[in-house]
């Protein structure tokens, strides 16, 4: 019970500060729609190609927004020094982890509720109504397993003198996996294709989010050692 | 057969090239210690 | 004071020439023992060696994991040392992988890239210890360079078999235009296969051993500037 109200605290004290200055969420949402747009025109939206790179569309659109806000996560605790507070939090590190992990969670969110039916009504892409609580499903899945390990790896890579730069190339190797099942998924959920052959993904990525839920018990604690 | 002899010849100057540079780190490495110690066995005699 | 001649140690040079001598057989039985394939002919030589590379890569990233995690344990800059040049012999060993693979596929499928499960984990491989490295650069403090490179290093090993099955699976649903098909082996190939590897075993132990000398190397070398900053 402690440590879950720990994770509260600093999902609160995230969550309050973003919304006083909306200046993380806001450059998410902008920068997704205009990947959007930069998609419109890079593909033209009246081919029937475009049914088929949907799926990977939206996900690179995601991916992007969520490393944007993952570079801030830790890197906007510098100032002022603020980290040295939340490690001196009388809590185990994995609290600081965790809480880090539902804000970064709860603003990729945000703006996938956002862009994703921008996307549907954009490309004029229907899609069917019985596919939503799959998709909403992998969607969930996918998001927790890029941001468990991008939150880790942004903890690690805000030490670093060129973050920025730092993050996405450490992040998208390792996160292969999800991006894949992610977009396998998508796409055989939005053809309308038998639960089967979208189900091993879910798998796949269920024990991804699995394994690096639990890595950050054991290293986290390596990683804000001072 | 040409793609065998590339695919060697390639094998070969990765390797020996990382040999060689290594070579060279070392040298580089040894001559830097070695200036420093003299300087520094320098300073000692002075003071 | 005579500027220092570095006489290696009798381990290193018999290690040297042992590797020597053992990349010799290796060759010879390559290129003048071992039949050729029967199918794909001359070209088949190449797997010898570029199984050995792959086999010396994994190898390489494994002992990279094994030591990242004794160094968080004991925080002994040692295993940090070893870490560091084997993750950059698997680095060099991954990439002939990657080189060889296609010149292979070109000449047996005749296209040289196909997203073939092994090859596509392998290039996923070679990115996260590319990161690896960059995460080793990054960093200017001993310690924090060896701490997070650590974790990285544990990370990334454990990502390689959920990279592996999620690449075999996607591999199954689009199925390959060209299949990569059985290889026939011949006991001679076996030995030559196994040869090849221990050549390969012991050259990397070499490497290993002068890149560990060299990293000790730096770190002298970083302690006598200190000394000499301090300004006795």
């Amino acid at each position: 019970m402690h440590m879950l109200t720990g994770i509260r605290a600093i999902v609160q004290k995230d969550l309050a500060a973003e919304f006083r200055t909306r200046e993380l969420l806001s450059s998410m949402l902008v920068f997704a729609v205009l990947t959007i747009i930069v998609f419109v025109f890079a593909f033209d939206p009246t081919k029937a190609v475009i049914r088929q790179v949907f799926p990977g569309m939206v996900w690179v659109c995601f991916i992007f927004a969520a490393v944007l806000g993952l570079n801030r996560s830790f890197v906007s605790e510098k100032t002022n020094d603020c980290i040295t507070g939340l490690i001196l939090c009388p809590v185990d590190r994995s609290v600081i982890y965790f809480g880090k992990l539902t804000a970064n969670f709860i603003y990729v969110t945000i703006v996938e509720i956002v862009t994703l039916p921008l996307f549907a009504v954009l490309f004029n892409y229907k899609i069917p109504l019985q596919a939503v609580p799959a998709l909403v499903l992998v969607i969930f899945l996918g998001t927790l397993g890029f941001t468990a390990v991008g939150t880790f790896l942004a903890a690690l890579s805000s030490n670093a003198r060129s973050s920025e730069v730092l993050l996405p190339v450490i992040l998208f190797p390792v996160t292969v996996p999800v991006v894949l099942g992610a977009v396998q998924a998508t796409a055989a959920i939005l053809s309308g294709a038998l639960t089967a052959e979208w189900v091993s993904w879910v798998k796949i990525l269920g024990a991804f989010d699995a394994v690096f839920l639990v890595v950050p018990f054991v290293l986290f604690e390596y990683v804000l050692d001072m | 057969m040409e793609y065998l002899f590339a695919a060697y010849m390639i094998i070969w100057v990765l390797i020996f090239g990382y040999v060689l540079t290594l070579g060279k780190r070392e040298k580089q490495l040894q001559e830097d210690i070695f200036v420093l110690k003299k300087y520094l066995s320098n300073n000692d005699k002075k003071s | 004071m005579k500027e220092p001649v570095n006489t290696p140690s009798l381990t290193d040079r018999v290690l040297g020439w042992g590797t020597f001598l053992a990349v010799t057989v290796a060759l010879y039985l390559v290129f003048m023992w071992v039949p050729n394939e029967k199918i794909q002919g001359p070209v088949s030589k190449i797997i010898y060696f570029h199984i050995a590379s792959a086999w010396l890569a994994f190898f390489a990233f494994f002992v990279v994991m094994v030591c990242s995690i004794i160094y968080l344990k004991t925080k002994d800059l040692k295993w940090d040392i070893i870490s560091y040049a084997s993750a950059e012999i698997g680095v060099l060993f991954t990439t002939i992988v990657l080189v060889t693979g296609p010149i292979w596929g070109r000449a047996s499928w005749n296209a040289w890239w196909t997203w073939d499960h092994r090859l596509t984990t392998t290039l996923i491989l070679w990115f996260i210890y590319i990161a690896y490295l960059m995460i080793r650069s990054s960093f200017n403090e001993e310690e924090k360079k060896a701490r997070f490179s650590a974790v990285f290093g544990i990370i990334g090993f454990i990502d390689v078999p959920i990279v592996w099955m999620s690449i075999r699976w996607w591999r199954t649903i689009h199925p390959n235009i060209v299949s990569s098909g059985g290889f026939a082996m011949d006991p001679s190939m076996v030995q030559t296969l196994l040869v090849s590897l221990g050549a390969f075993t012991l050259l990397y132990f070499y490497l290993l051993r002068k890149g560990i000398l060299i990293q000790k190397m730096r770190s002298e070398f970083e302690l006598l500037k200190q000394e000499l900053g301090t300004g006795r």
